[in-house]
C-alpha cells in the first residue's frame, strides 16, 4: 500500500496573522483515489490545496510527494513534481485556441517557432482520450463553461499531471456536463491519477468520492472511506452541529395574488404562465436550458419578449425596465451575484443602500447618519457576519453576499422577489441561514418565486412547484404531493 | 476538405476593421477626384509609414491588456536626437543606432515601471511621454533640426529614396513611386506579426491580456514578456521617428506630438480593445490605413484639416459600434461554432 501513497501531509499548521488557518492537518492520497474535502467556507480547504500548490509555504509540518520530502514548494516545484490545480474560475485565454491554451508556457517548438500543427494533433489525441470530440484548433471563447474545464483537464494530462486537484468543479456545470466530467474522472482513475475534490454538493461524495475528509475552523475533523458515511453524518461533521431541520420553511396564509406572468412568450420560451401569491414561497424546476432565468430576466424586463404580460401587485409592467418593475416592489437575485447583483468595489453599506439612495435622501444629499442607522439595522436583522459595515463586497462569503443582495432589496421596499438559484456555491451552514432568512420574508407577506436546479431544496422550501422543460410550463404540483422522480420525469418531457 | 476548412476559417480571422476600410477607400476612390491614381496611393502609403509603426506597436500592448501612450514622444526624441547627432557630423549609421537604442531603453524603462514599481501603465507611460517630448524640445531648442548633406549622411539619401518607379504617363499623379522607407515599414511589420503569429509572442501577450494570474500559473514569466512588449513598442517608435526624419529631411521637435492618439485611434478601430486580451497587428494597420484614406481624400477636397479630426472621431465611433455589432453576432454564432467543431474533430478522426 506504501507505494500506491502519491502523497501526504504531516502535521500541517499554518498560520497568517491573527488567524490559525490550519491546524495539525495530516491527510494523504493514493495512486487512483478521488478524495474529498469538504468543510464550510472558511473551514481551511482551499488553503490546504495552496500549501499543496506552493501559493502558500506550511507553517509547521510535511509535505511529502511519493515518499519524498518537499522541502521548498513553489509553483514552479509542485507543477514540476506533476501536481496539478483546476480552479473554479478557469484559466484559460478566450481568444486562443484549444492546442495554444493546453501548451500556453510550454509550448513544443520547432527551431524558434511554435510547432503549431504538433500542439494541435498532440492536443487532439489528449482530447480524445479523455472522450471529448472537439478540434483542438476551436478557439476557446466558443467552447462551454464544460467545455473549458474538459480543456484544463487535457491541459493538466499534458504536463503528466500525477495530482489533480478539483476546486467546485460542478458549480456551474449542466447536469450531462456533470455527467460528463465524472466519466472523466472515473477515467483518470483508472490511470492512477490521484485527485483531491473540494465540493459544496455534498450528494456528489457518494457518487464519486472513495474518501472524505471534513475540516472544520482549520481543523481536521474526520477522514473516512465513503461507505462509513451518511449524508447527515457529513452534515453533522461539517457544521459541527446537528442541523435538524435543513428547511425551516412551514406553509403560510396565502394572500392576494402578487406576481401574475400570463401567456410570457420570448426568444427561448413560450406561453409561460405563473403566479405567486403573498405569503407564498414558487419553486421553479427543470433542467438546464428550460428557460427557467430567461423567463425571470424578461418578466423582470431585463430582456425583451414578444407576447404576454407580467403584472405586479395587480399592476402591469411595461416590459424592459426593470428601473420600473422596482419601483412597484420586484426584484431579481440573479444566479450569478458576483456580476450581476453586487457591486463587488463597494462596500456592505453602499451595495444596501444603493437602489434606495433616491428614496432615502430626497433633497439629493446624502444623509450619512441616517444611511448607517438603516444600514446597522438591516446587517442586524438579516444577521449578515461581517466585522463591519465598511468591509467591501469582494471579501465576502456566498452566503453572506447573498444576504446583503437581500438587503438592498429589502430596502427598496420590495415585495416579490425573484430568486435564481438561491444557494449556489454556499456551505451547508449559510445555506440554512438564506432558507431561514426566505422563511421570514414570505411571514412577512412577500412572494418569492425561487428557481433552483437542487431538487431537494425546490422540495424543501416550495408551496408550489413549477416544473418548465423545453421554454414551456409543463406542469404545475403542490409540493406536500411531489416528490423527486415526479418532477425529474415532467422536467425530461419536453426536452 | 482540409482547404475549405482553412479558407473559412480564414475568414472568420478577418478583423472587422477589413470593412470598414474597404468602405472608406471606395468612398474615396468614388466621390473624390485624383484619390485613385497610382501618383496619390503612392504618396497616401508613405505618409501613413510612421503611424501604421506607431499603431502596431500601441495594438501590441493594448492586447497585453497595457497602453503605450509615450510612442508618440519617442517619435519626437529620437528623431531630434537623430538629427543633432547628424548636425553634428556623426555617420548617420550611428545616429540611427543610437535612436532605435533609446527607444528601446524608453521601452525598458516603462516596463521596469509598470512591472517592478507597479505603476499603471497609462500613468507610466504618460509620464515619460513627457519626459520624451521635454528632451526633445530641451535638445531642439523648440526648432526644426537639420543637417547638411555630407558623405557621412549617404545612409540618409539612400534610405529615403526610391526602391521603384514606375512611369505611367506623363504626370505626377500616374506615376507609382515605392520608397524604401514604405519597403522598411512593410519589412518591420512583416516581421512583428511573424513573431507574433509564430513563437510565442503571439499567445503570450493574450494570455497577459486576458487575465495575468493566468498566464503566470501557466508558468509565463509575467514580468519579463511586458518588458519584452514594451521594448518592442519604444523600437517601433524610434523607427517611425527614422522614417518621418527621413522623409522631411529634417526634424521638428513637435513632429510626434499627438501621434500617441491617432495610434490609439487606428488600433481601437482595428478591434484591439482597451481591456486586451484580443486584436490583431494586421487589424492595426488597416486601422492606420483607414485614417490615412480620409486624410487624404479630405486635403484633395480641399477640406479645412481641422475638419479631418472631427472626422476620424466619427469613424471611430461607427467603426466602434459596428466592431460591438460583430462581438454580438460572434457570441450568437458560438454554438455553431462548437457543434461545427465537434463535427470536424470527429470526422478527423474518421480519416
Amino acid at each position: 500500500m506504501a507505494e500506491n501513497k502519491l502523497l501526504e501531509f504531516r502535521h500541517i499548521s499554518k498560520s497568517f496573522p491573527g488567524v490559525k488557518a490550519l491546524e495539525d492537518i495530516n491527510v494523504d492520497l493514493y495512486k487512483g483515489e478521488v478524495h474529498i474535502l469538504v468543510g464550510e467556507n472558511g473551514a481551511g480547504k482551499s488553503t490546504l490545496m495552496k500549501v499543496l500548490s506552493g501559493a502558500y509555504e506550511a507553517t509547521t509540518g510535511e509535505l511529502y510527494v511519493e515518499g519524498k520530502k518537499i522541502e521548498k514548494n513553489s509553483p514552479r516545484i509542485s507543477e514540476e513534481l506533476g501536481i496539478s490545480m483546476i480552479y473554479q474560475e478557469l484559466n484559460l485565454v478566450p481568444e486562443l485556441s484549444i492546442a495554444s491554451n493546453i501548451y500556453l508556457g510550454h509550448e513544443l517548438r520547432k527551431g524558434p517557432f511554435v510547432d503549431t500543427a504538433a500542439q494541435e494533433k498532440r492536443a487532439n489525441e489528449i482530447l480524445s482520450e479523455i472522450g471529448v470530440q472537439i478540434d483542438s484548433r476551436t478557439l476557446v471563447k466558443h467552447l462551454s463553461i464544460g467545455a473549458q474545464q474538459m480543456v484544463e483537464i487535457a491541459k493538466a494530462l499534458s504536463r503528466n499531471a500525477k495530482v489533480i486537484v478539483f476546486d467546485e468543479p460542478t458549480s456551474s456545470l449542466t447536469d450531462s456536463e456533470i455527467e460528463e466530467l465524472f466519466n472523466i474522472i472515473r477515467l483518470l482513475k483508472k490511470r492512477s491519477v490521484g485527485m483531491f475534490y473540494i465540493s459544496h454538493r455534498l450528494e456528489e461524495l457518494f457518487v464519486i468520492g472513495d474518501r472524505v475528509t471534513v475540516l472544520r475552523d482549520g481543523r481536521q475533523i474526520k477522514t473516512d472511506v465513503i461507505s462509513n458515511m451518511t449524508m447527515d453524518s457529513v452534515i453533522e461533521s461539517i457544521a459541527g452541529r446537528k442541523i435538524e431541520n435543513l428547511f425551516p420553511h412551514t406553509r403560510k396564509q396565502a394572500g392576494e395574488p402578487m406576481l401574475e406572468i400570463c401567456g410570457l412568450t420570448g426568444e427561448k420560451f413560450s406561453n409561460v404562465s405563473m403566479m405567486v401569491r403573498a405569503g407564498e414561497i414558487v419553486g421553479v424546476s427543470g433542467l438546464v436550458g428550460a428557460g427557467r432565468s430567461e423567463v425571470a430576466r424578461a418578466a423582470f424586463g431585463v430582456d425583451p419578449y414578444t407576447a404576454g404580460e407580467v403584472r405586479v401587485c395587480g399592476q402591469r409592467l411595461p416590459g424592459n425596465s426593470p428601473a420600473r418593475a422596482n419601483r412597484l416592489g420586484m426584484c431579481l437575485l440573479p444566479e450569478d451575484r458576483k456580476v450581476e447583483g453586487l457591486a463587488l468595489a463597494l462596500s456592505i453599506r453602499e451595495n444596501i443602500v444603493i437602489s434606495s439612495l433616491k428614496a432615502m435622501n430626497p433633497s439629493g444629499i446624502v444623509g450619512q447618519k441616517k444611511e448607517r442607522e438603516v444600514v446597522q439595522q438591516s446587517i442586524r436583522d438579516l444577521g449578515i457576519a461581517t466585522s463591519s459595515m465598511e468591509k467591501l463586497a469582494k471579501f465576502l462569503s456566498g452566503g453572506t453576499q447573498q444576504k446583503v443582495v437581500v438587503a438592498k432589496w429589502l430596502l427598496s421596499q420590495s415585495k416579490v422577489f425573484i430568486f435564481d438559484e438561491p444557494t449556489r456555491g454556499i456551505d451547508v451552514g449559510a445555506k440554512s441561514s438564506i432558507y431561514q432568512l426566505m422563511d421570514d420574508l414570505v411571514g412577512q407577506g412577500a412572494a418569492i418565486l425561487m428557481i433552483s436546479s437542487d431538487l431537494t431544496e425546490i422540495l424543501g422550501m416550495s408551496d408550489r412547484i413549477y416544473v418548465m422543460s423545453g421554454g414551456s410550463v409543463v406542469g404545475e404540483v403542490d409540493s406536500a404531493d411531489a416528490n423527486q422522480n415526479d418532477i425529474l420525469q415532467m422536467a425530461f418531457s419536453n426536452v | 476538405m482540409e482547404k475549405k476548412r482553412n479558407a473559412s476559417s480564414m475568414l472568420n480571422r478577418i478583423p472587422g476593421v477589413t470593412y470598414i476600410f474597404l468602405i472608406v477607400f471606395v468612398a474615396a476612390s468614388i466621390g473624390v477626384p485624383k484619390f485613385f491614381t497610382v501618383g496619390n496611393l503612392s504618396t497616401m502609403l508613405l505618409q501613413a509609414c510612421t503611424l501604421t509603426l506607431l499603431s502596431v506597436a500601441m495594438a501590441l500592448s493594448l492586447m497585453m491588456g497595457s497602453i503605450d501612450l509615450s510612442v508618440g514622444g519617442v517619435v519626437s526624441m529620437g528623431g531630434v536626437i537623430m538629427a543633432y547627432c547628424m548636425r553634428e557630423g556623426m555617420h548617420a549609421g550611428f545616429a540611427l543606432l543610437i535612436g532605435l537604442f533609446i527607444g528601446a531603453m524608453f521601452g525598458l524603462f516603462n516596463g521596469l515601471m509598470v512591472t517592478k514599481l507597479r505603476v499603471p501603465a497609462f500613468i507610466a507611460t504618460f509620464g515619460s511621454m513627457g519626459i520624451a517630448q521635454s528632451i526633445a524640445n530641451t535638445i531642439s531648442d523648440e526648432r526644426t533640426i537639420s543637417w547638411t548633406p555630407g558623405p557621412h549622411t549617404r545612409l540618409i539619401d539612400f534610405l529615403g529614396d526610391k526602391a521603384l518607379s514606375i512611369e505611367l504617363g506623363a504626370d505626377a499623379a500616374q506615376r507609382l513611386t515605392i520608397s524604401n522607407l514604405l519597403v522598411i515599414t512593410a519589412i518591420a511589420v512583416g516581421v512583428v506579426w511573424l513573431l507574433f503569429r509564430k513563437t510565442t509572442l503571439g499567445s503570450n501577450i493574450y494570455a497577459l491580456g486576458a487575465n495575468e494570474e493566468t498566464a503566470r500559473l501557466s508558468g509565463i514569466d509575467v514580468s519579463k514578456w511586458r518588458i519584452i512588449v514594451f521594448m518592442i513598442s519604444g523600437l517601433l517608435a524610434a523607427l517611425g521617428g527614422i522614417v518621418v526624419m527621413i522623409r522631411s529631411n529634417s526634424v521638428q521637435p513637435t513632429i510626434g506630438a499627438n501621434l500617441e492618439f491617432q495610434a490609439c485611434v487606428a488600433a481601437v478601430l482595428g478591434g484591439n480593445v482597451m481591456e486586451g486580451g484580443k486584436g490583431s497587428v494586421p487589424g492595426a494597420v488597416l486601422g492606420a490605413l483607414t485614417l490615412y484614406t480620409i486624410r487624404s481624400a479630405m486635403s484633395l477636397l480641399g477640406i479645412d484639416t481641422s475638419w479631418v479630426q472631427v472626422v476620424i472621431g466619427m469613424v471611430l465611433v461607427i467603426g466602434m459600434v459596428l466592431n460591438n455589432m460583430a462581438a454580438h453576432q460572434e457570441k450568437k454564432n458560438s454554438q455553431a461554432t462548437l457543434s461545427r467543431a465537434r463535427a470536424q474533430h470527429s470526422s478527423g478522426k474518421g480519416a
